[in-house]
């Protein structure tokens, strides 16, 4: 098994009248259990404007599972987003810089995570991190 | 303005033949532009012992801004690894999208879109008492 983890830290000394300074660390383990997940996509590619793209596909060895997905924008101008969908909703916007870390239930095959580059063509890394998928026959 | 990172490492030695090192940090703004978001719902805290579909976190019981740059982090306390919430976004009324399940110690944190109706919504796995901890990034 695996042994991999994610870190977050999030932090600020002036959004408050205190200082923030969260930290959380996770092992990613399989679901409901404490074996680690073992499989991983990792990628970066250039999305078009306009249009729609899967970039995780939900496939029926990974429903229902603890696996995770990492995604960020790499574009540098601040002006310019990525949609992100999970499934038909758009759940939120990745702009220039930003990134994401979710769990992905993936229930239904329908349930892909895709993205829309916003007014021009941004670079996109993610992962997905899990513990199997359904491979397309060729 | 205000300037709050958000940090991510993923790290293994071992996923694969090489290891696994992503680091990335994000400064949050409001949308559009380099100025620092300035609002916060603060870090709570809930205690759940319900399997049942409920609101986590209402759009109507924020001030978020829908379609901008708000960010929400969420985080399963419990340090049971058999046991789970599943996070969704909808109403609580129907059938949100889910998102995922975070096991005890699991975070997450994700862009959020906070339209009317999309609610982030919270099933727990059974009945044990669990505390969820919360934040929301806003403009």
């Amino acid at each position: 098994m695996a042994t991999t983890t994610a870190t977050l830290t999030l932090s600020s000394t002036d959004l408050l009248s205190d200082a923030l300074s969260v930290s959380a660390t996770q092992t990613l383990y399989k679901a409901g259990t404490t074996t680690g997940l073992d499989g991983i996509q990792y990628e970066k590619l250039e999305v078009a404007a306009g249009t729609q793209y899967d970039i995780v596909d939900a496939t029926a060895a990974g429903a229902n599972k603890a696996n995770k997905v990492y995604v960020a924008n790499k574009h540098t101008d601040e002006t310019k987003y990525v949609d992100v969908f999970v499934a038909a909703l758009n759940i939120g916007r990745l702009y220039a810089g930003d990134w994401m870390f979710i769990p992905l239930e993936a229930a239904a095959a329908t349930q892909d995570v895709s993205v829309t580059a916003i007014t021009t063509a941004q670079v996109v890394e993610f992962a997905l991190i899990h513990e199997g998928k359904t491979l397309v026959a060729s | 303005m205000a300037t709050t990172t958000a940090t991510i490492t993923l790290a293994s030695s071992d996923i694969a033949d090489n290891a696994l090192s992503i680091s990335n940090t994000m400064t949050m703004t409001t949308a559009g532009t380099t100025t620092g978001i300035t609002e916060t719902t603060g870090l709570a805290r809930k205690k759940v012992a319900s399997a049942s579909l409920a609101d986590l976190i209402t759009v109507a019981n924020t001030d978020v801004t829908a379609a901008s740059s708000a960010k929400v982090y969420i985080k399963n306390t419990s340090t049971s690894t058999d046991k789970y919430g599943l996070i969704g976004i909808g109403d609580s009324s129907g059938t949100p999208i889910y998102l995922g399940r975070l096991y005890g110690g699991d975070w997450m944190l994700f862009p959020w879109d906070a339209n009317s109706g999309e609610d982030i919504t919270l099933t727990m796995s059974d009945t044990t008492e669990t505390v969820i901890e919360y934040m929301v990034f806003f403009e």
